[in-house]
């Protein structure tokens, strides 16, 4: 690590510190009324029993695993349905129209069409995070294969390579690095569409249980719930930067 | 080697090349000079099979394998090394990777590049990107060798340089070679064989010229050979014929 990215790091972590004991401050003075803003070391002691208790492991979960394979069956979705409409033209002329649809809408509004169809099982919620997903990826894969550099097709091609090659040489590559320009981006997609679909119906879930605290009033337990929201975004996002660093290795140098 | 006859290159509209009859003998190293914007490229594109002509044929006396284009640019896979670019072609060839990336070494050797082979294009100098494109196509073992304004982009030196490597290779190969190029000294330091291009729209070839200057050469002192400076002054005339004022705009889009 360099001194520049430590200098940095200390700046953040003073910085985060410096609003958090300005926030304590506030509740110790009575500026602040704890039932709606509950200080730090009341949201941090909801925290701590949460996750002694245990009660946090089983929703993180759920939400985990439906973000996840949401993630999974988007990118795979995107990906196949990006490469079908940009290599042949009446996939997308069908395609297109319904992507820029669903494109412009806010898509997190198909989460009670979902529940209606699936129920509040895991497979609402994974059908929103795929969607969110999916329109995400196809356009990075659509435009990136539609802008692939013509000069190295021709390269290719003068070099005697087939479809074979351009697909493995050309087109892969470079749409890869548009693809993982989107990644953490759909990271972020994925976790949105668990969490909205179990704040909307499910029986378990960070989303849920943020539903439950906000239906109880309960200011402490919704705080401490978007904490270990951004927790784990955050470590998927370091996950996302670590994926894109060793696949573009080619353009960190 | 290669016979292209009446060809007629457009995109829409008028043709910006028209009747271009062009003969390039077996071992000859051959030069087509004109104006930026003439069409000049567009013969080597059909020439490869990258574009289609309106109209006009064109022999070769070899196979499509065995003909090698070196483009302007440097573009070179972004995300393959160094070693893996100049392999590409071999591969493509169906050779084992291995065998592949041996020869790409070797190639990289002959091109002063030994020990690069694990770099990335990103960290590899212009010129030394040059060189990978000039191995990628010389590890193929071409027999023609067509190449379209390959060194405009680099510094004077290596330019120089590279030009005078390329040029002993193709005297020892005994290559055929039909350059595109705007740089009148560089075309006749270099050919056998100078052919100069009208203006467009419907751009023909407006005359050829020997080079007498003998073989083998150097780039540098074929500059100091007494019939260099006329015929520089001839070909200079010759592309000033009807030109088109300065600032107008050129026909046709690809230099």
């Amino acid at each position: 690590m360099t001194t520049r990215r430590r200098v940095l790091l200390v700046r953040r972590a003073v910085a985060l510190l410096v609003l958090l004991a300005i926030w304590e401050g506030m509740s110790v003075a009575g500026w602040a009324d704890p039932f709606y803003a509950p200080p730090p070391s009341a949201v941090g002691q909801v925290l701590a029993e949460l996750i002694a208790g245990g009660d946090l492991w089983p929703h993180l979960g759920a939400t985990v695993i439906a973000a996840f394979a949401g993630l999974v069956v988007g990118l795979a979705l995107g990906v196949t349905l990006g490469f079908a409409a940009a290599l042949a033209p009446p996939v997308a002329d069908l395609l297109e129209p319904v992507m820029i649809l669903l494109n412009a809408i806010p898509r997190v509004i198909l989460a009670p069409l979902f529940v209606i169809w699936l129920g509040i099982g895991l497979a609402s919620k994974l059908a929103l995070a795929t969607i969110l997903v999916a329109v995400l990826i196809f356009f990075a894969v659509y435009n990136g294969v539609r802008e692939v550099d013509v000069r190295l097709v021709e390269r290719v091609r003068t070099l005697g390579g087939g479809r074979r090659f351009l697909v493995r040489e050309v087109y892969v590559p470079s749409v890869t690095s548009w693809v993982l320009g989107s990644f953490k981006v759909a990271v972020g997609f994925a976790f949105t569409g668990a969490v909205v679909g179990e704040f909307v119906a499910s029986s378990r879930g960070l989303g849920y249980l943020l539903q439950f605290a906000q239906s109880t009033y309960n200011a402490s337990l919704t705080i401490a719930l978007i904490f270990v929201i951004m927790a784990v975004v955050l470590l998927l996002f370091a996950c996302a930067e670590r994926i894109e660093r060793r696949l573009l290795r080619w353009r960190y140098l | 080697m290669l016979r292209v006859n009446g060809l007629a290159v457009g995109f829409g509209g008028e043709p910006i090349l028209d009747g271009i009859d062009l003969n390039v003998a077996a071992g000859e190293f051959a030069t087509l000079v004109g104006p930026s914007g003439s069409g000049k490229t567009s013969i080597l594109r059909v020439v490869t099979g990258l574009l289609e002509p309106l109209r006009g044929t064109y022999e070769l006396d070899v196979g499509p394998r065995d003909v090698g284009f070196l483009f302007q640019d440097d573009a070179l896979l972004a995300w393959r090394t160094a070693r893996q670019n100049v392999a590409l072609g071999l591969r493509i060839r169906e050779l084992p990777v291995s065998e592949a990336d041996e020869r790409a070494e070797h190639w990289l050797s002959a091109l002063g590049l030994a020990g690069l082979g694990d770099r990335y294009p990103a960290q590899l100098s212009g010129g030394q990107r040059k060189r990978v494109a000039i191995a990628q196509i010389l590890a193929l073992r071409p027999r023609l060798l067509l190449m379209d304004e390959p060194f405009a982009a680099l510094d004077a030196i290596v330019r120089t340089r590279i030009t005078q490597e390329l040029l002993e290779w193709v005297e020892r190969e005994h290559l055929t070679v039909l350059l595109v190029t705007h740089d009148l000294e560089e075309a006749i330091s270099a050919s056998d064989v100078v052919h100069v291009l009208g203006h467009g729209p419907r751009a023909a070839i407006r005359a050829s010229h020997r080079v007498p200057i003998p073989r083998p050469r150097l780039v540098l002192e074929a500059r100091s050979h007494p019939s260099f400076g006329p015929l520089l002054r001839r070909l200079w005339d010759e592309l000033a014929v009807d030109a088109p004022p300065e600032g107008s705009p050129a026909h046709g889009a690809t230099a």
